[in-house]
């Protein structure tokens, strides 16, 4: 977990990226709910699932220390991640149309 | 008699950085690489049921749409930030037992277990709630989704809950790291479920 990091170096990174956490997911809430039923609807929901991207991915890197593996499983990981939701903007776009 | 003895031989030594080798590509993953099986394992599982969410409400989208306009967005964005501090929490107390605060960090963990306890209690409000609408898992393929998805869920946030507590008990280095693993996958399973199933309306 530290990775040469000083305690509180690691303290810091790991408050900044629940702050992060906490943030995107006000974005996200704040998107949805206030613009979700408008015209902007489809913007709304790239800014969910971009966030959803951001959150799983810090999620990844800070907790779960992704950060220190090779640039392959990182990749594997993020990948996924972009194909599910991708996936899924896909199927809301095809099914709005 | 010149055998090894097995319990001190170095190929049965577990923990030693020579077993990671074995391992292949996993040892390049920080932590148990049995663990990391797992949440690969979960992501694939989960990938799936979101892929077939999606496509599923192509078939059918006003029964989707309609669905969705039930569900409560603020107790899913409330169970969100719930979840990301109880993670938060998970990852201090692997911190600290590594700085060897063996206290703090069974502080830290049962702040990140209890804020497990009050995910399920919303979760069962919402359910609850669901129930007095007369809303259950037969009304139609979106409710069947949605209690299938978010229950197999629920079900890991109690299995994390128990993993959490066993870990704290045997509070290893080595235990916190693979116990907050865990807890870091439920997390990161809610994070994409909870968009897609309560925000893509």
């Amino acid at each position: 977990m530290t990775h040469g990091e000083t305690p509180s170096q690691v303290s810091r990174r790991l408050f900044r990226a629940w702050m992060l956490l906490v943030c995107l997911t006000m974005v996200s809430l704040v998107a949805v709910l206030g613009f979700g039923h408008s015209e902007a609807g489809l913007v709304a929901v790239v800014v969910a699932l971009a966030a959803s991207f951001l959150k799983a991915r810090a999620v990844l890197d800070h907790f779960l220390d992704l950060r220190q593996a090779g640039s392959g499983w990182r990749g594997f990981f993020y990948g996924s991640l972009v194909f599910i939701l991708g996936v899924l903007l896909v199927t809301y776009v095809v099914a709005g149309r | 008699m010149n055998q090894t003895d097995p319990l001190t031989s170095e190929e049965s030594l577990p923990a030693s950085a020579d077993s990671d080798q074995g391992w292949g590509a996993l040892s390049d993953l920080p932590g148990n690489p049995i663990m990391w099986v797992l949440i690969i394992s979960e992501l694939l599982v989960f990938g799936a049921f979101f892929i077939a969410f999606g496509v599923a409400r192509i078939l059918d989208v006003e029964t989707f749409r309609a669905g969705q306009a039930l569900l409560d967005v603020r107790m899913g964005g409330a169970n969100t930030l719930v979840l990301v501090t109880s993670g938060w929490l998970a990852a201090k107390a692997v911190q600290m037992v590594g700085l060897g605060r063996g206290r703090a960090s069974r502080f830290y963990l049962a702040g990140a277990g209890g804020l497990g306890l009050v995910f399920l209690v919303i979760k069962g409000l919402e359910y609850a709630s669901k129930a007095a609408q007369g809303i259950d898992i037969e009304t139609n393929t979106f409710f069947t989704l949605f209690y299938l998805m978010t229950g197999f869920h629920a079900m890991h946030v109690i299995m994390g809950i128990i993993v959490l507590a066993i870990v704290g008990w045997k509070n290893s280095p080595e235990n916190l790291e693979t116990g907050a693993a865990f807890w870091h996958m439920v997390d990161l399973i809610w994070l994409i479920l909870f968009p897609i199933v309560y925000l893509l309306q």
